[in-house]
């Protein structure tokens, strides 16, 4: 029993060893991934909002219509959040590269140094306009609060643009010269001239803008589904629903543009995400379905003779390269691509569909003189609903298909996943078990807020639209305001919009603008003695 | 001067305003969560609302430094990823929470738990983060780590005074700055002499650490102790004029003054230590010389560096100066957060 069982045991712990050190690269690859997807649902509205404000405040400013001020305000508290979220957690990415990756940043950090510098860069103008336009609203006449969203806008544009431009690198990678595995010239441009650049930075901006739309779409229909069936709600819905739905087509383009390259450049990425295992002329495309290694077919998928070929090359006797080109070990994980585009692709096309039948029926109400040109019936209502997650999964998806189709490199042809890990042992497992956490706890705290200010409606100058709930009155004792407070008054549970019977300033644009800043003080019901926040601050005048 | 020298100094000098800006964010962090007595609210209000507009930006200089790192460094980033993982994961874990816990108090309404749970939070993360910062930057000047340790950094005496000074420097740091915004506004005067005494402490504190830092320094780290000595000196003196010019200037209740001598006091600690660790990036592992990216690739970063500050620069001068002077009928914040 002793010999055998210690025979056993070595087996065991030798098998474990393997497990682990395969393991280590897993759990690499899941928290960078996890971290990514995280990090990229909240990144996606510091791109896509930013546009959607200058619509909104501009609107307001030249009309004057408090239902535009009232969507701006909301969506301006949306973004404070979901930006400082996506900013904390991009930061937590960049150290991470160097703690789960340290071989690939210490080999290649000096070729995507260009990207991520003018990236950060990009983010710091963001926030730096960012605390300017949250904090700015009494500070600055309205036109200038509203020139102060441009530098955010583009600002988050352009750190999109920075940020594709390493990752596209790292799909074709070129420009750099390496001996032995040491990089030892290197064109400073070379992520922004990888042919992956344009079509890549292209493809996730217009995801980004739909993610942002389709979800603003979606939590409008939800109110008018509730029955809020105001100009605040029709306002809402139109302008998300308007950005998801003209994307869609044009996402079209890009993402054919995008396969192309992939075709041409990574030829094994395209054959996982079409199934496709022998290399043939006469390609055919399969969608949805399962593949299956063993016999190298998509089970019961639906296959259009000879199309790919016809897609890729404008000819049906092109050639496409099948995953038989490369051996086992140097293939990507076709199930999982080929399962994640088809994701991609049927959830844009259904995008797609949607937004010809609202064009059509928009159209025809348009001839008819019929308002709002937007469909409101129910079925419509709860197709826009779907509209946000179907693009937020979409991009997950395609970034699926993106990061799984270049396994096993982390650099396209350079370096493998493998080699680039860090060997830290069990502790990448804590590692990650303890991202997931704090992630998903934060993640649910977000949720909720994200929930109460999207059910909460607008503030209540907005006329047409009487407050979502009846106010508590919790908020008129607290604001007895005894500055001799036993120092929580923040923990009993306040309405989200609790403050908003104080801001009647801005919104009475007819009233004299010009004023804004003279105004009676915004808390008009504040006590006397009650400090008032002082924004000088740490970060004042120093 | 060399492009990789260049890129250094550009570095230090992120870091500088990195420390005397997010740091005092962070110190703020600490005051809040030392508050104690009938002015604790009132304390906490008051360093959430100077938080408010500047936080993000400020804390944006360490995403600078650390992409300068990795972009002009790159094998340094390696070894410092594959050694110092335990601080630099406290760090971010404490960067991420005190991040989201300011905005889900501001903004939550309590739809999220209590805000006050985010308060606490908030105060903790703003803690850790600066300890685990001293802690990973004395491991760099001691090289005392290993790939297979991660504990390491934690288990050296002067890493952990090190981690203590950089929190008693940053509370130290938000004293003075809150001091001049507490005194700028009748609403929050009444707060100036307790924020006061808390500079003063503050200062006395980290002079004390500083002292006893020193010995450390030369038993621990003797490679960057002995370059101390020869060329760090002229930023020791000036440390430590800055240090005693803010106890007076304190005393004295000249809290605009007091801010540029507490930056000065902190910014020469920092320039002592990156004058001796040169030419070390990480002692004994990476140095300037065996790290350094391509001379092109260093130009080139360079040249987006000098070009980004073009835009970032002024911007921040901007954002300072709309929020520099306090106004009694401004909210500042959008309307849920008035009273928060």
């Amino acid at each position: 029993m002793g010999r055998g069982g210690r025979c056993d045991r070595t087996t065991r712990m030798s098998a474990a060893a393997v497990v682990l050190a395969s393991g280590s690269t897993g759990l690499a690859r899941g928290q960078t991934a996890f971290s990514l997807a995280f990090h990229i649902c909240f990144a996606v509205f510091g791109v896509g909002l930013p546009w959607l404000l200058l619509y909104t405040e501009g609107r307001w400013i030249r009309t004057g219509d408090p239902v535009w001020l009232a969507l701006t305000r909301k969506w301006s508290r949306a973004f404070a959040v979901l930006f400082a979220v996506g900013a904390v957690s991009g930061t937590a990415l960049s150290f991470e590269f160097g703690l789960l990756w340290p071989a690939f940043m210490a080999r290649y950090g000096g070729v995507l140094g260009l990207s991520f510098t003018l990236e950060g860069f990009a983010f710091f103008a963001e926030a730096i306009f960012l605390g300017m336009y949250l904090y700015g609203w009494r500070r600055l006449s309205p036109r200038a609060h509203w020139l102060t969203l441009w530098p955010i806008a583009i600002a988050g544009t352009l750190s999109t643009l920075f940020i594709i431009t390493a990752n596209a690198w790292m799909n074709v990678p070129g420009h750099v010269r390496e001996v032995d595995g040491k990089v030892v010239s290197a064109e400073p441009l070379a992520p922004f001239l990888s042919p992956a650049a344009p079509v890549q930075v292209v493809h996730m901006l217009l995801a980004a803008l739909m993610c942002t739309g389709g979800a603003v779409a979606g939590i409008y229909a939800v109110g008018l589904l509730r029955g809020r069936n105001d100009d605040y709600h029709h306002h809402g819905l139109r302008v998300g629903l308007t950005v998801v739905l003209a994307c869609a087509p044009l996402q079209l383009v890009s993402g054919d543009l995008a396969a192309r390259v992939v075709g041409a450049r990574q030829p094994l990425k395209l054959a996982a995400m079409e199934g496709l295992f022998r290399t043939q002329t006469g390609a055919p495309l399969t969608i949805g379905g399962f593949y299956d290694e063993a016999s190298g077919k998509v089970r019961y998928g639906i296959e259009l003779p000879k199309l790919l070929s016809l897609l890729e090359g404008f000819h049906t006797d092109h050639r496409i390269t099948g995953l038989d080109a490369a051996p086992p070990a140097e293939r990507p994980n076709a199930l999982l691509v080929h399962c994640a585009f088809t994701l991609m692709a049927g959830l844009g096309t259904a995008l797609i569909a949607l937004a010809a039948l609202v064009a059509i029926v928009a159209l025809r109400r348009r001839r008819r003189g019929q308002r709002p040109l937007l469909p409101t019936g129910r079925r419509w209502l709860w197709a826009a609903v779907v509209t946000g997650p179907a693009a937020m999964l979409a991009m997950l998806a395609g970034w699926e298909v993106t990061e799984g189709g270049r396994q096993p490199w982390i650099v396209y042809g350079r370096m493998r996943v493998a080699d680039a890990v860090t060997d830290g042992g069990p502790g990448v497992g804590w590692t990650f078990a303890g991202t997931v956490l704090l992630y998903l706890g934060l993640a649910a705290a977000l949720v909720l807020i994200l929930r109460r200010m999207a059910t909460g409606g607008p503030d209540p100058e907005v006329p047409a639209s009487p407050p979502a709930h009846p106010p508590r009155d919790d908020g008129s004792p607290r604001d007895d305001g005894s500055p001799r407070d036993d120092g929580s008054p923040r923990d009993r549970g306040s309405p989200p919009d609790r403050g908003s019977p104080h801001e009647d300033g801005p919104s009475r644009r007819g009233d004299g603008d010009s004023e804004d800043g003279s105004h009676p003080a915004p808390g008009g019901t504040r006590p006397p003695g009650a400090p008032v926040p002082i924004p000088a601050g740490t970060g004042g005048a120093r | 001067m060399t492009a990789a020298n260049l890129l250094l100094v550009v570095m230090v000098g992120g870091l500088t305003a990195y420390a005397l800006l997010a740091g005092a964010d962070f110190g703020g962090g600490v005051w809040d969560l030392l508050a104690r007595g009938r002015d604790a609210a009132d304390q906490r209000r008051l360093i959430s609302a100077s938080l408010g507009p500047v936080w993000e930006a400020n804390h944006v200089w360490l995403i600078f430094v650390l992409v300068a790192l990795f972009s002009g460094f790159s094998a340094a980033f390696g070894v410092i990823g594959s050694t110092l993982a335990l601080p630099l994961l406290a760090a971010l874990v404490g960067i991420v929470l005190r991040g989201s816990a300011y905005v889900y108090r501001a903004y939550g309404g309590g739809a999220a738990g209590p805000d006050q749970l985010w308060g606490h939070v908030f105060a903790v993360a703003s803690t850790i983060t600066p300890f685990a910062l001293g802690v990973t930057g004395a491991a760099l000047a001691t090289g005392d780590l290993a790939e297979n340790d991660p504990t390491r950094p934690l288990t050296n005496p002067f890493g952990l005074v090190c981690g203590l000074f950089a929190v008693t420097v940053t509370a130290f740091l938000a004293a003075v700055y809150l001091c001049r915004d507490a005194a700028a506004l009748t609403a929050t005067e009444h707060l100036v002499p307790g924020l006061r005494r808390r500079a003063l402490g503050g200062a006395l504190a980290a002079g004390a650490l500083a002292a006893v830092l020193l010995p450390l320094l030369w038993s621990h780290a003797p490679v960057v102790a002995h370059r101390f000595g020869e060329r760090s000196v002229p930023f020791a003196v000036a440390s430590a004029a800055g240090g005693i010019a803010a106890l007076v200037l304190l005393w004295r209740r000249r809290f605009t003054a007091a801010r540029l001598a507490a930056g000065l006091a902190v910014a020469g600690v920092l320039w002592g230590w990156a004058a001796a660790q040169y030419p070390d990036l990480v002692v004994g592992s990476a140095t300037v010389a065996s790290s350094a990216a391509p001379e092109a690739n260093l130009v080139a970063l360079l040249i987006a560096i000098a070009a980004g500050m073009l835009v970032i620069v002024p911007s921040t001068v901007l954002l300072f100066r709309l929020f520099s002077r306090p106004d009694l009928t401004d909210s500042h914040q959008p309307p849920s957060a008035v009273h928060d």
